[in-house]
């Protein structure tokens, strides 16, 4: 039987101002492109496999179909391109009904934006952004083996992949209610807009809620993993709040040193961080600031009420190494 | 006049006021050269309004800006005044440029607006050159080009941007990628998917920011700003932004189709911008009807300034062109060919 993988690259990872402003790496659409050659090259481990790829404006896509392996049928996903955010999760929703397995070459917006909507089928998620949390920086070969392992079964999903934790935002203004989904982080910052996106300085964050914790992270699940290591498949999550200057505390702020942005490391002042259980409310009232998602500024906020909760039901993420040595340990690298 | 920082409210309608000013100004022009009344090409600037706006609201007011073909955006951002634009466009005697630049060349120096220009690719080099005499002079300015992706390709943008960064000058070059040279789509001209990722080539930094988004430009420029006026050299950011307009007016646009247009139009930088700022309650929506009308009154008005103004003497048709005096000109202007022949 055929095994179908999909294959989103944003064209767009990599490329934001944090390349001025901090010590981010750059990450051009060559190096993308010989990354997808790569996955291309990996998914070749298993016979019958067919890739859709997801198409885009800047003719990256177009290149990566036309270097295919001869041996392996390549096509573009039918969708509209909007060159935006729209594109992968019109992808995802395409492969989440026609593919085995999904390799996203991105950041953590790019894997946030899958995940939306990925359903159930197991995401590979390769770091080509800038200081990511969810995507490793993996070899885009050994990725695609991978991939094409999980996709056509030869490893059982429940076996190869972990259930990630996502974060659901309310934001209440008077009786109007909308809606955000983040994967790893959500925070509120004390910016008046969502200008480059970026998270520019560590002094604007105001607090948020992590899916996951680490202080091996970059970021807001940096700051909160000083504190409390919460893994990516642990329930619930990890609210906290900042000490703000000129706020009187009701206890002593905890001071936590942690990378927040590439070559910045951060001293800040934690007023309250708790642990929070799988759809736990942690709350922030904001008279004016902005939401950020998955380290990028997203959302706008004038006058409201902004209501996080960690809910599990995240995509599930592909363990690349357990899965080729498992593999490996069922003689599939073995010839004869 | 209203400062325009973006930061406060009175800027964040200042901004709006010039992005309507903008779309206004260039959509008249569209009406009056189609009707016939504009002598030469003009070239619009509409639905790229952020860049020019978000760019300028992040520069100081002495600073320097150099333009394009597409010019008329960045010369109201930078704040001139569009009486004397029109008139220019007219080629009146009170114009910019005395009537003789028209469109593709206004200029005010003293404003920090160093010209439009009708060579693709002329402006870097001309922010280079501001930005040496900047810091040769030991000053504080920043100059700060605006070109097109079609100039990317060009090669004296490759010289002015290597020679800023390997003499660490205070310059930023601002990609306004419009997303065609001309009709070229910019993926069939180039062969890098950013334009951005160019600024490797100059070991400076280099990104991509939002162009349909005027406080993503504002705080890319204010960054880059500050790291030329901190001595530490240009920056290479890449604007995404779409033309609505033709490359020219009267340019059939076989290249794209209204889908391509349609899908830029949903995200216009002004709707986006007033949304924002309604939300925010910086502005009602009545005031900014109000405002829009203000705009277009002033606009009608500038034209009807125009037309009535006068045409530059023909006796001065050899003025403005030269700081000294040309031998050649003057003896051609007197009626004498520098053979010594007469003029026919």
């Amino acid at each position: 039987m055929t095994t179908t993988i999909g294959l989103v690259v944003n064209p767009a990872a990599g490329r934001d101002i944090r390349r001025l402003t901090g010590g981010a790496s750059v990450s051009n659409n060559y190096a993308k492109r010989r990354t997808a050659g790569c996955v291309l090259a990996g998914l070749t481990l298993v016979d019958d496999v067919e890739v859709l790829v997801m198409p885009d404006s800047t003719g990256l896509a177009d290149r990566i179909v036309d270097d295919a392996p001869d041996d392996l049928g390549v096509e573009f996903v039918d969708m509209t391109v909007t060159a935006s955010g729209r594109d992968s999760r019109a992808a995802a929703a395409h492969f989440a009904d026609h593919a085995d397995a999904v390799v996203v070459l991105g950041g953590d917006g790019t894997t946030r934006d899958v995940a939306q909507t990925i359903g159930d089928v197991p995401v590979v998620s390769i770091s080509t952004g800038t200081n990511n949390v969810v995507p490793t920086p993996v070899d885009g070969t050994v990725a695609g083996a991978a991939a094409g392992l999980v996709g056509s079964g030869a490893v059982p999903t429940a076996e190869a992949t972990t259930r990630h934790g996502t974060i659901e935002v309310d934001v209440v203004r008077s009786e109007e209610t909308t809606v955000i989904r983040g994967l790893a982080t959500v925070g509120v910052l004390d910016r008046p807009f969502v200008g480059t996106r970026a998270i520019l300085d560590p002094s604007d964050i105001v607090g948020g809620v992590v899916s996951r914790s680490s202080p091996a992270e970059i970021g807001l699940s940096g700051i909160a993993g000083g504190l409390v290591t919460h893994r990516p498949d642990d329930p619930g999550g990890v609210g906290f709040r900042l000490a703000r200057a000129g706020e009187n505390e009701a206890t002593a702020p905890t001071t936590v040193r942690a990378i927040t942005v590439p070559g910045t490391l951060s001293t800040v002042d934690v007023a309250e961080h708790r642990v929070l259980d799988d759809r736990e409310d942690y709350a922030f009232e904001v008279d004016r600031g902005v939401i950020s998602v998955d380290g990028e500024r997203e959302h706008e906020v004038r006058d409201g009420t902004v209501r996080l909760r960690p809910v599990s039901d995240g995509p599930r993420l592909v363990d690349v190494e357990s899965v080729l040595e498992r593999a490996a340990d069922e003689g599939r690298f073995r010839l004869g | 006049m209203v400062v325009l920082d973006i930061e406060t409210e009175d800027g964040q309608r200042e901004a709006l006021r010039r992005m309507l000013t903008i779309r206004a100004f260039d959509t008249k022009a569209a009406d009056l050269f189609s009707d016939g009344e504009l002598p030469g090409f003009v070239h619009l600037y509409v639905g790229e309004e952020a860049v020019g706006v978000g760019a300028c609201s992040a520069l100081e007011s002495d600073d320097y800006i150099t333009s394009t073909h597409r010019g008329h955006g960045h010369c109201i951002a930078k704040g001139l005044d569009p009486d004397l634009m029109m008139a220019e466009l007219f080629g009146k005697a009170n114009g910019y440029c005395n009537g003789k630049g028209g469109s593709m060349h206004i200029a005010d120096v003293d404003a920090g607006m160093l010209g439009a220009n009708g060579i693709v690719g002329a402006g870097p080099p001309l922010a280079t050159g501001a930005a040496l005499t900047s810091h040769l002079k030991g000053e504080d300015t920043v100059a700060l080009a605006f070109f097109g992706d079609g100039a990317v390709a060009q090669g004296q943008v490759h010289e002015a941007i290597n020679l800023a960064a390997t003499w660490s000058l205070p310059a930023v070059f601002l990609v306004e990628n419009n997303q065609y040279g001309e009709a070229t789509p910019v993926e069939k001209q180039h062969n890098v998917q950013n334009l951005s990722e160019t600024a490797e080539a100059y070991n400076i930094p280099g990104f991509t920011v939002d162009g349909m988004d005027i406080t993503a430009v504002y705080e890319a420029v204010k960054e880059a700003r500050k790291r030329a006026a901190d001595g530490e050299g240009p920056t290479f950011i890449e604007a995404e932004t779409y033309r609505y307009h033709g490359h020219f007016e009267g340019d059939q646009q076989p290249y794209r189709t209204e889908e391509d247009v349609a899908i830029w139009k949903d995200r216009d930088a002004i709707e986006s911008f007033k949304r924002r700022l309604v939300d925010a309650g910086a502005i009602t929506e009545a005031e900014f009807d109000e405002m829009k009308a203000e705009i277009h009154q002033q606009i009608e008005d500038a034209v009807g300034k125009a037309k009535e103004a006068a045409y530059p003497d023909p006796s001065e048709a050899y003025e403005d062109m030269f700081n000294a005096a040309v031998p050649e000109i003057s003896d051609f202007s007197s009626g004498m060919r520098a053979d010594g022949g007469e003029n026919r």
